[in-house]
């Protein structure tokens, strides 16, 4: 007796022509990395410890628990101040690619049970950079963290103020500084957290303001970048620079943390300055 | 379905290519560097090199196997055991580049993956569990508790492992005392005083239910295998059918295993593995979701060929066979042979085979890669072959297999037939009444 036969009727599964989007190549060390591989790190290449760059939502995720976290004036929407000539387009193409309203997401969560404000900056949307809105929306988010007296997190990756909106972006460097004055003589804790990368008028404002400067490991943190320096000066830039670790010891940063150990770590930090006890 | 590649070496890959031949599906091996020479890149109708020795980089390395794949225009994974042969992002992977992965689904896999939650799955599906409780509150809840677990109960501290902060308690006079002692050995030794509650097993038998299913949802069992001769988990020696199993508790257990399968929605072939005990009760340990080692014993004994059943179920085709077509003949024994030594503490044993030769004869099957010349690689485990012999009863079919390994040989390693040999004269296993401690006593029994 035969032990199968063929199906009466079956239905083939369709084949893809190709390989699903399955793995990628480290930037770094270009090892050819397994899709499940890499999100289990975290996005961090096991082989050479290159970080990928995260989406907002990807950060959220790896950063806050489970279930969480809550946004904040999500509804905000940028707008097109000055009349600058394609900035509606690019503004509607960044809105599509990316799935997002602005370059940043502000909310409330909780990481390893420890209640923050966060605010993320969001490099898939015109390189994370700072126009009105952002601006806005982390001022607002300052402002709400100050009122509950509970502490603030920024995770910066962004390519500086946005050019399109102008002045009005340069005015956000104010205001978002403004509101961490605010926050500061209340006495709460600000954490700003710099990944890859954050540059311009985002590390000349909010993003160097932190009561503890923490950089993820390999992250470019400067102001201008290293290429329009060495044209400026006409020198060659030491090896390493403006990377977080060259930073860190040249006292700009406080400390610089793996991707993996960032959660642990800003836990045990909001624990340690948790108001009122001791 | 035309060419398999086959993501795995030894005696399992040999089994596989073997299969594929009978089927008319061409093959692809495999292989890492220093491998170049194993038998199953001869017999294989190509073999494609996947990286350096150190399984990591080459058996394990999922890039390369499917590029492997890709590159030699395989349209089927057969993952064999061990490697990748339970890992449900590679099963997922293999179907993200259009492959057949020659296993279960990766929700299967991944389902039963887990230890927690298979239990809490299978206990769903009323197979049963261990019987367990949650933490222990205070000496009266655990009275109450294990009043209805029955004793002999096994207090476990929540942290514990390696044996501390394990108390077994005999009867409800020595409950109190054994929580408190079980609680301050997981304070001192985790800093966790929680402790939980387990039914304790007295010498078990590790009896396991071979599953054979297909893509439309038929399910058959084909019996039983004893795998109970074990040092650390390893197993030795297997037999079919067990000794201690009555027809009526084969089908409850078969009906369990089916359940256990069902619930998963499990395709292809498949183990449940059982613990028995002394009152033929049984208990649901976990489910290994790819062909086993000691397969052979089954297909002895039904006459089915395991391999090229999951190798059609794979392609899609339809069980033909309903449970009462299942037929059982005769016994069947299959001895590991390792590249160990018995008398070192079963240390590695890895060198050239100066010299071998394999038993023959009627009713002897040997599933190996061993060769003389051969050097065994120190990177990968030291099974070098499989003898499997077939009897009419088990009388026989000891009979048989001491003949055998009497007349197998090998230079140049050590390997593990004089401790079978050992297991197979001594009167607690030729009576058939042994369990899972047996060969850790028989073992012992050396030492004075």
């Amino acid at each position: 007796m035969a032990l199968f036969r063929k199906p009466q009727y079956s239905s083939m599964p369709a084949r893809p022509d190709r390989p699903r989007d399955i793995a990628s190549k480290c930037d770094q060390c270009k090892s050819i990395l397994i899709r499940q591989e890499l999100e289990k790190n975290l996005r961090v290449c096991p082989r050479c410890g290159y970080h990928f760059p995260l989406t907002a939502w990807q950060r959220i995720q790896y950063t806050l628990d489970e279930g969480s976290f809550c946004e904040l004036n999500a509804g905000l929407e940028p707008v097109n101040p000055l009349g600058f000539p394609g900035y509606d387009d690019k503004l509607a193409r960044a809105r599509k690619d990316s799935g997002l309203a602005e370059a940043v997401i502000t909310g409330r969560g909780l990481i390893e049970g420890e209640p923050a404000y966060v605010g993320v900056l969001a490099p898939e949307f015109m390189l994370g950079s700072m126009g009105s809105v952002v601006g806005e929306k982390l001022a607002r988010m300052l402002d709400e963290a100050g009122a509950q007296g509970v502490p603030a997190i920024i995770f910066s990756a962004s390519g500086g103020a946005r050019m399109q909106e102008s002045i009005f972006s340069l005015f956000q460097m104010a205001k978002t500084s403004a509101a961490l004055a605010r926050l500061h003589r209340k006495g709460v804790l600000y954490i700003s957290v710099l990944t890859h990368p954050t540059t311009g008028g985002v590390t000349a404002s909010f993003a160097m303001l932190g009561d503890i400067n923490i950089g993820e490991s390999g992250a470019l943190i400067g102001f201008a970048g290293p290429r329009v320096i060495q044209q400026t000066i006409g020198q060659t830039l030491p090896a390493g620079f403006q990377r977080a670790e060259f930073l860190l010891e040249h006292g700009m940063l406080d400390m610089v943390v793996e991707r993996k150990e960032l959660r642990p770590v800003l836990a045990r930090l909001l624990r340690l300055h948790r108001g009122g006890e001791r | 379905m035309k060419r398999v590649l086959i993501a795995n070496r030894g005696e399992i890959a040999l089994r596989v290519i073997r299969a594929c031949r009978e089927l008319g599906l061409e093959t692809v091996a495999v292989y890492a560097r220093g491998d170049e020479d194993s038998p199953h890149v001869a017999l294989a109708d190509r073999a494609v090199c996947i990286g350096p020795a150190p399984a990591p980089l080459s058996y394990l390395n999922v890039q390369n196997i499917l590029a492997a794949a890709l590159g030699s225009g395989a349209d089927a994974v057969h993952p064999g055991y061990g490697f990748l042969a339970e890992n449900a992002d590679f099963a997922e992977l293999c179907a993200d580049c259009g492959l057949v992965f020659v296993g279960p689904s990766p929700a299967a896999i991944r389902a039963m993956g887990n230890k927690d939650r298979a239990r809490q799955l299978m206990a769903a599906a009323g197979v049963p569990v261990i019987p367990g409780t949650g933490a222990v509150a205070d000496a009266r809840e655990a009275a109450k508790l294990a009043g209805k677990i029955s004793y002999p109960v096994l207090l476990k501290a929540a942290a514990g492992g390696g044996g501390k902060g394990m108390r077994l308690v005999e009867e409800p006079g020595q409950l109190a005392r054994a929580l408190e002692l079980a609680r301050r050995e997981g304070e001192a030794a985790f800093s966790d005083a929680t402790v939980y509650m387990e039914k304790y097993i007295r010498r078990p038998r590790h009896v396991e239910i071979q599953i054979l299913a297909d893509n439309h949802g038929n399910v058959v069992h084909l019996g039983e295998r004893d795998c109970s001769v074990q040092r650390r988990h390893q197993k030795l020696l297997e037999e079919a059918p067990c000794p201690a199993l009555s027809p009526a508790l084969r089908r409850r257990m078969g009906r369990a295993a089916v359940r256990a399968a069902r619930a998963v929605r499990y395709s292809g072939a498949g183990t449940v593995e059982f613990l028995l005990d002394e009152q033929g009760n049984f208990y649901f340990m976990e489910m290994n979701t790819r062909i086993q080692v000691e397969h052979p014993v089954t297909e002895m004994i039904t006459g089915i060929d395991l391999v090229k059943a999951q190798l059609l179920a794979a392609a899609g085709e339809e069980l033909a066979i309903r449970q009462e077509d299942v037929a059982f003949r005769g016994w069947a024994l299959e001895c590991r042979i390792n590249a160990e030594d018995p008398r070192q503490d079963f240390q590695p044993s890895p060198g050239v085979i100066t010299g071998y030769r394999p038993p023959e004869g009627p009713w002897v099957r040997i599933d190996g890669v061993a060769r003389a010349g051969w050097r065994v690689p120190p990177h990968y485990d030291s099974l070098i072959a499989k003898v499997i012999v077939w009897g009419q009863d088990r009388a026989e079919a000891i009979a048989r297999m001491e003949r055998a390994l009497g007349e197998m040989a090998v230079q140049g390693i050590a390997t593990t037939v004089p401790l079978h040999l050992k297991i197979l004269a001594d009167p607690e296993f030729r009576r058939g009444h042994y369990d899972t401690g047996f060969l850790a006593r028989l073992l012992a029994g050396d030492g004075r």
